[in-house]
């Protein structure tokens, strides 16, 4: 799976958990709190993300994660393994 | 300090279902169309009785759009809380923001602290959680870290006082059966007190996971027994055939205001609640009890410093449970024995089934709507009443000017309530 793929399925899920928020709004550079996401709609987009790539690994991965392309970039390492 | 007999309904709402809404709600009432029906036959684990008055074909992205008087901004912030929400906490958003619309609370100026929130239910969270059973053991990691939020009853605190802005006291109640009226009470005592000047109080809809339903199968208490296949039949208080109760579904809300504020705000009350009983019969099990029953009666009409004459309407408990019918018509009997010629009475659970969390609220409800409008609502399937000396409406509804009523709720462990109420028309 590309990382586009990947990222493309993240976008559905953040506009799935902020239903406010309008497509052309999510950009892979910026940060989920800027788009409106509390800490938890963040880590609700992580636990979807990994169920929808069915990714299992440890939370801690992405703590170094601080934007959406961060995200997407552990996801999609760990996508095809 | 307390403030007596001043305190007032100023706003009302409901998802139940034989209404949506408190208008299709009153003229389900008025019509005596029922809710009782078959459930989802593909469920699993087939149960013994799949009869129930559940809310129906449920959306609510739909339902929120369809409410009336609701600011653009709150829409969008309870499609936020709600969206995602369990089913339960959905139903209740959109049943508070019908009250606080009514009672005309988006253009208020109350200072929030004035505001407090009671939240009337209890095991809110049972079939959310048993749904989530089977993902959760395959996939422990996938669980939404929302859930550590959902599973308390509390998060419908949360959600509702972040919703309305509301930041006086709050909290959540249970009595069993009479959960409803016991949040009605003690959003009342909060008033009394003088803590708040207005509180919402929501009832949370039992919504029942196959587990909780075989237990009320096995303890005798649930009907469905003989009238499986007869769903409008199942439920029939006070009649001789009675089998036990028919589960239903209701979100509930009802605003209590004191009456200062009402009238500073120039905002109508449709009826006072003037007094309530509230006592427990000290018994851990499942059985009614007459005595108890009885000084719940007694106790609201005297903290209303009413006389028994002045009660002529009672919304019963009414369960349609052989041996809780047969106790509350007795207690009745017993309470107002010279005066049973001025007093009328129904069985709301004979539409909406025993909604168990909030039936205490959706009959309050219907008792104000019935004021409101001047008729008894029927009493389903009444077709051979279990006594001849009390005065039930029967199969259709009637014209009928309630003056003061009282509505009963008792629950399992020895919880006995009665509130009473008079009509401001």
């Amino acid at each position: 799976m590309s990382k586009d793929e990947v990222y493309h399925i993240v976008q559905e899920i953040i506009m799935e958990i902020l239903p406010d928020v309008e497509k052309e709004n999510i950009a892979i550079e910026k940060q989920l709190k800027d788009i409106g996401a509390n800490s938890i709609d963040r880590m609700e987009i992580v636990t979807m993300s990994m169920r929808e790539l069915n990714i299992k690994i440890p939370l801690m991965s992405f703590a170094r994660v601080n934007n959406i392309e961060g995200l997407v970039d552990v996801l999609h390492e760990n996508v095809n393994n | 300090m307390l403030h007596k007999n001043n305190i007032g309904i100023t706003g009302m709402g409901i998802v139940s279902a034989i209404g949506n809404d408190i208008e299709t709600f009153t003229h389900s009432l008025q019509q005596g169309i029922a809710g009782i029906q078959k459930t989802n036959k593909n469920a699993k684990p087939t149960l013994a009785v799949d009869i129930a008055a559940e809310i129906h074909d449920f959306s609510f992205t739909e339902q929120l759009k369809n409410l009336k008087n609701i600011p653009e901004e709150k829409v969008k912030k309870a499609k936020r809380l709600g969206q995602r929400a369990p089913f339960v906490i959905q139903t209740t958003i959109l049943a508070a923001l019908q009250a606080w619309a009514q009672a005309d609370l988006f253009n208020n100026s109350i200072n929030p602290e004035r505001i407090g929130l009671v939240v009337a239910g209890q095991n809110s969270t049972q079939n959310y959680q048993y749904k989530l059973i089977s993902e959760f053991n395959e996939n422990p990691e996938y669980l939404s870290p929302r859930y550590a939020l959902e599973f308390l009853e509390t998060n419908q605190v949360g959600v509702l006082s972040e919703l309305f802005e509301i930041s006086g006291e709050g909290v959540v109640v249970g009595g069993a059966s009479a959960t409803g009226n016991v949040g009605v009470i003690k959003g009342h005592q909060l008033l009394e007190l003088g803590n708040v000047d207005v509180c919402l109080v929501v009832g949370v809809p039992a919504d029942l996971s196959p587990l909780d339903i075989q237990g009320f199968i096995n303890i005798g208490a649930m009907g469905g027994k003989t009238y499986n296949e007869q769903p409008s039949l199942a439920c029939r208080p006070f009649d001789k055939n009675h089998e036990g109760f028919v589960y239903g579904q209701a979100s509930t809300s009802i605003v209590l205001e004191t009456q200062k504020s009402s009238e500073e705000r120039s905002v109508a009350s449709f009826a006072n609640v003037i007094g309530y009983g509230y006592n427990l019969d000290k018994n851990s099990s499942a059985n009614p009890n007459l005595a108890g029953e009885e000084k719940a009666m007694q106790q609201a009409m005297q903290r209303a410093s009413i006389r028994i004459a002045e009660i002529n309407y009672i919304n019963t408990h009414g369960s349609s449970s052989p041996l809780g019918d047969q106790t509350e018509a007795e207690a009745i009997y017993n309470v107002f024995t010279d005066h049973l010629a001025n007093i009328h009475l129904n069985a709301t659970k004979g539409l909406t089934g025993h909604c168990l969390y909030t039936a205490g609220m959706v009959e309050v409800i219907a008792t104000v709507l019935q004021m409101k409008h001047g008729f008894l609502h029927p009493n389903m399937n009444l077709e051979q009443p279990i006594r001849s000396d009390l005065q039930f409406c029967g199969n259709t509804a009637k014209k009928y000017a309630i003056q003061t009523a009282l509505s009963n709720s008792f629950g399992f462990g020895g919880i006995n309530t009665s509130i009473a109420l008079k009509n401001n028309n």
